[in-house]
């Protein structure tokens, strides 16, 4: 690379890169989904007094929707 | 026992939080001047002083330290913003250059002999570098796209709009508050668990040796030979982690600027 005055040479190991980018991307939605939803359901909990329910609700209804946009903006 | 090393012996055998609180280097500075903020200056200094000097009288057939420096600019553009940013990636390359030097130098004080703490294990260093990526690609997105269009396509994914309610709460969490979170606490944490690792086969050597039996007291040495092995995995971590933050940093600056995601 250095020495090398052309900018715009094709490089073909980009995919390095997006490797790690995609999977941070990966597990920030899956963690990510689970801990909004579970903080969200556990502050139901605290509110209605419901011991626990809506915090596992909301972790798996979490979970769901963390696996769903990753299909969404990673799957074909 | 006293043994050569008796500064070392100073700090209990298992080591705290408080080894990486140390006291001011200078009464007058108070918590201005200490080890880490020094640490990070002549950093900064180093870096400044290399580019000034390679690139002082460029030649057409490079000299060393120019080849040196071109390599990391090279690699910041070429390896870094090119292929992930695309064409108009190129005018990010001076930041990422930067970014990966700063980092690497701060990082690499962690196994500097004699020195052998970082900068980075102090969590305000990286919020700071965490932050400055943080408003730049939102800066750019809204630049770019209009804050209107830009929080749109940020929040509102692709998907019906019955599950919409479920999905905006979980990218509004993973694009602004995950994303300069986990940037700050990567570095950070990767730094401060290194030195612990060596410190805890470090101190562990010498607390194995001032044990009364003879049996225990050679175990120093695998201790010791631990903190050596250890200190090559630092070095790789070192690198990975300067890395893996200005490949991040440029991957967030992607995403805000591509049209839709």
């Amino acid at each position: 690379m250095a020495g090398d005055p052309s900018p715009q040479r094709p490089r073909n190991d980009d995919e390095a890169g997006k490797g790690a980018n995609q999977g941070y991307l990966a597990l920030s939605y899956l963690i990510g989904g689970i801990a909004v939803w579970g903080l969200i359901g556990w502050l139901i909990d605290r509110w209605l007094d419901t011991g626990g329910v809506a915090t596992g609700l909301g972790v798996i209804l979490g979970a769901a929707g963390g696996i769903y946009l990753l299909v969404r903006r990673m799957g074909a | 026992m006293s043994s050569p090393a008796v500064g070392l012996l100073a700090s209990p055998f298992p080591p705290g939080v408080g080894e990486f609180f140390l006291p001011s280097l200078w009464e007058a500075a108070g918590p201005w001047l200490t080890k880490f903020t020094l640490y990070a200056w002549v950093a900064v200094g180093i870096i400044m002083v290399f580019f000034l000097v390679a690139y002082r009288n460029p030649k057409l057939v490079p000299t060393k330290t120019q080849w040196m420096a071109e390599s990391i600019y090279g690699f910041a553009r070429d390896g870094i913003a090119t292929p992930m940013i695309g064409h108009e990636g190129v005018r990010f390359a001076p930041y990422f250059a930067t970014l990966f030097c700063f980092i690497l130098l701060t990082n690499l004080w962690s196994i500097f002999p004699f020195v052998q703490i970082s900068p980075n294990t102090h969590i305000a260093f990286p919020i700071v570098l965490a932050v400055i990526s943080y408003v730049m690609f939102n800066y750019l997105g809204i630049r770019r796209h209009g804050a209107l269009k830009y929080f749109k396509t940020a929040l509102i994914p692709p998907a019906p709009w019955y599950i919409l309610p479920l999905l905006i709460p979980i990218e509004f969490a993973s694009t602004f508050i995950f994303r300069p979170v986990t940037l700050a606490l990567r570095l950070f944490a990767n730094m401060f668990a290194g030195h612990m690792i060596l410190l805890v086969f470090t101190l562990g050597g010498f607390a194995l040796l001032e044990s009364s039996s003879w049996f225990i007291k050679p175990l120093s040495l695998a201790s010791w030979a631990m903190t050596i092995a250890l200190t090559f995995l630092e070095a790789l971590v070192i690198l990975l982690q300067a890395y893996v933050f200005v490949v991040l940093t440029a991957s967030y600056i992607t995403g805000a600027l591509a049209e839709e995601h």
